[in-house]
């Protein structure tokens, strides 16, 4: 399946609605990316007034799923997809659920960096917290390229970077642990820590799944909980 | 008819003259015309073949001599032919120069279709924003570089907005997009790095902000002890004159203190909330009263439309108020007149403050808002004067989507009309 491709049907009706419906997915994805990134922003810098308002924004996400679900389902009615066309609705709708997901967690960052702004803060400004953040950022963004241009080779490379993600969560974690046994005073403030990093990972495992669906849509084949080496491109 | 056209002609004809002629000693004209024209029509086949070959191989070597029509028509060819490839290999070389220079490029240039799909783009768009041109044609640009603030701009499809976004490919780098209209509906996104101004002017906002900041409270304490000194009766008679001195210039710089962290503030905080509903009316009346006692103030005229509200801050809409008069009453003499006006406008609503004091000359109002410019530099300083208020007016109606707007003549008075956006308005409850 080329990105082209969806411009192929005799119906210039259909092709425009499949179009607008993966802007919308897109311009979703974007606004994500911003929500994500500014929450990121506003635990490093102590910023409780950008974390506040990511917090208040988690409305527009939601607002978009809705429309795009709506759209989809029209599709679904009027047009009765096949084939192509039919896995890029399915894959859309479920990419809308974790990309909801993604800024529910987002909105929780936001949340505890308006927290963590009030609190003591320590000296390295939770930079294991940062990189872990922008890891996950620069797989979000990755993902939605991937999505963009149907790019199923670069979908299982970033399905395999979830587990370094995965890694670093379990690392900060220790840490965390390793902070509060020293000194009990610190505990509050480590909780929300480890909340913000929980909340990193799961965004992690959110964009796995959509690289995954990106994976079905190109292929055709559904790469849920299998081993990904053996998919490897069609050629 | 060409001279080699000619001689063909001449020499088929001779050949034909002598085929009849030798026909016609034999007896038979038709055989000898006969066997001629076949002849020249073997002949002419030949050369036909070895030109079309020529053509093919690019070797005119069978044509190299003589000046008949073959010769002649390989001559015509190749000369074309050259000129053709010097033709071409000069448009390549032009080409070549224009691709080079747009890769020299350091801005990044996208090429959009009516319907914001990528045709082409430069080296820089590609390290600036990771743009893939061969994977990424045909896609519409905003699903590569997902930015709200960049759908945003595409909608708005305005030549002079400009929007800055994070970099998609770099940690805390910014890029400063525009789309122009280009060629034939056609649209052209210029991408800038503009990183190092941001940082900069983030620079000159944290500096400005601490500085003041460090400077309150020693600032506090000074004034605190010569509060307490100037009211003291055990301080000798010669030391009263400096005390009183002294503490009128530390009350001055308190509030210039005081204006520049207000003025980081609002200008670092982003767009204002809506949530208050801002009587305008009641915060102009209040603000005439208080001048109103004063010896030195002019007439202070309210005009006021209680039945619309602007959608804001309270707090930095009165900080407007008093800053806009507090100018225009230092600028008006005692006989002149001070109306304060806030009426509905076409779009929205305005906010006017005018005096008929002694206006501004037309070259210092664009330099107005500058923080600490002054018109006239000798005077301010026992007017009161330090040149924040306009700054600060500017940033805080920038926060609410208003724009300032400064008219004025020298010797009939200024004009100075805040146009609130009709977004931004509210009809009173």
């Amino acid at each position: 399946m080329q990105a082209s491709d969806l411009t192929q049907h005799i119906s210039r009706r259909f092709n425009e609605d499949l179009e607008e419906l993966r802007n919308k997915v897109m311009a979703m994805g974007g606004l994500v990316e911003s929500q994500l990134s500014k929450a990121i922003a506003a635990v490093v810098s102590g910023d409780s007034e950008l974390g506040l308002e990511v917090a208040n924004d988690d409305y527009k996400v939601n607002a978009l799923e809705v429309s795009i679900d709506e759209g989809c389902s029209r599709i679904l009615a009027t047009r009765a997809p096949a084939a192509g066309d039919l896995r890029l609705i399915v894959a859309i709708i479920k990419t809308i659920t974790d990309l909801e997901r993604i800024g529910d967690e987002a909105e929780k960052i936001g949340f505890l960096a308006s927290r963590l702004a009030a609190m003591d803060r320590p000296p390295d400004s939770y930079r294991e917290l940062k990189t872990l953040g922008m890891h996950v950022l620069q797989m979000l963004r990755d993902s939605m390229n991937a999505f963009a241009r149907l790019d199923d080779a670069a979908s299982i490379k970033i399905v395999h970077e979830d587990e370094r993600v995965d890694d670093e969560y379990e690392a900060i974690q220790r840490q965390c642990i390793t902070f509060m046994m020293e000194d009990p005073r610190t505990i509050k403030r480590v909780m929300n820590v480890t909340w913000a990093a929980r909340s990193l990972e799961r965004i992690g495992d959110h964009t796995k799944n959509i690289c995954e669906y990106v994976i079905y849509m190109v292929q055709g084949r559904d790469v849920r909980h299998t081993d990904l080496s053996e998919s490897a491109p069609e050629k | 008819m060409s001279e080699s056209g000619r001689k063909v002609v001449i020499g088929i004809g001779l050949l034909l003259a002598t085929g009849a002629l030798i026909g016609w000693s034999y007896g038979h004209v038709e055989r000898g015309l006969l066997i001629a024209a076949l002849l020249i029509l073997v002949w002419m086949l030949r050369s036909l073949i070895i030109f079309e070959r020529s053509i093919h191989s690019g070797e005119f070597n069978a044509f190299q001599y003589g000046d008949g029509i073959w010769q002649q028509m390989a001559s015509r060819f190749r000369y074309e032919r050259d000129r053709g490839d010097r033709y071409k290999s000069q448009r390549l070389q032009l080409l070549k120069e224009i691709r080079r220079s747009t890769r020299a490029m350091p801005d990044g240039a996208i090429i959009l279709d009516e319907q914001l799909e990528i045709i082409t783009c430069n080296r820089a768009a590609k390290t600036l924003v990771g743009l893939k041109p061969k994977k990424d044609r045909g896609q519409r640009v905003d699903n590569i570089i997902r930015d709200p603030a960049l759908t945003e701009l595409l909608r708005a499809d305005d030549p002079t907005m400009t929007v800055d976004i994070e970099s998609p490919m770099q940690d805390s780098a910014w890029l400063n997009c525009r789309l122009v209209p280009y060629g034939a509906g056609q649209k052209l996104l210029i991408i800038r790095d503009v990183t190092e101004r941001i940082r900069l002017n983030k620079m000159r906002r944290d500096f400005v902000a601490n500085a003041s900041h460090e400077l309150r409270s020693p600032l506090t304490v000074i004034c605190g002890y010569l509060d307490s000194l100037a009211g003291d009766a055990a301080v000798p008679e010669d030391l009263r004159q400096p005390i009183l001195q002294m503490q009128a210039q530390a009350q001055r710089m308190s509030i210039i203190v005081a204006d520049l962290m207000q003025l980081s503030r609002v200008e670092s905080s982003g767009r204002a909330g809506d949530e208050e509903h801002v009587d305008v009316t009641a915060v102009l009346t209040a603000a005439a009263r208080a001048y109103a006692g004063l010896e030195s103030s002019p007439d202070i005229q309210v005009e006021g439309d209680a039945s619309i509200r602007i959608l804001g801050i309270t707090r930095e809409i009165e900080s407007v108020v008093a800053n806009l008069i507090s100018n225009a009453v230092r600028h008006t003499p005692k006989s002149g007149h001070l109306k304060l006006c806030w009426r509905k406008a076409e779009n929205g609503a305005e906010l006017i403050v005018s005096d008929d004091g002694e206006g501004i000359a037309e070259e210092h109002i664009p330099r107005l808002t500058e923080r600490f410019f002054r018109v006239d530099r000798g005077r301010s300083r026992e007017g009161g004067g330090i040149g924040l208020g306009l700054a600060i007016v500017k940033h805080i109606l920038q926060r609410h989507d208003a724009r300032l707007e400064i008219s004025s003549t020298p010797g009939q008075g200024s004009e100075f009309r805040c146009c609130f956006p009709a977004a931004r308005i509210s009809a009173a409850t």
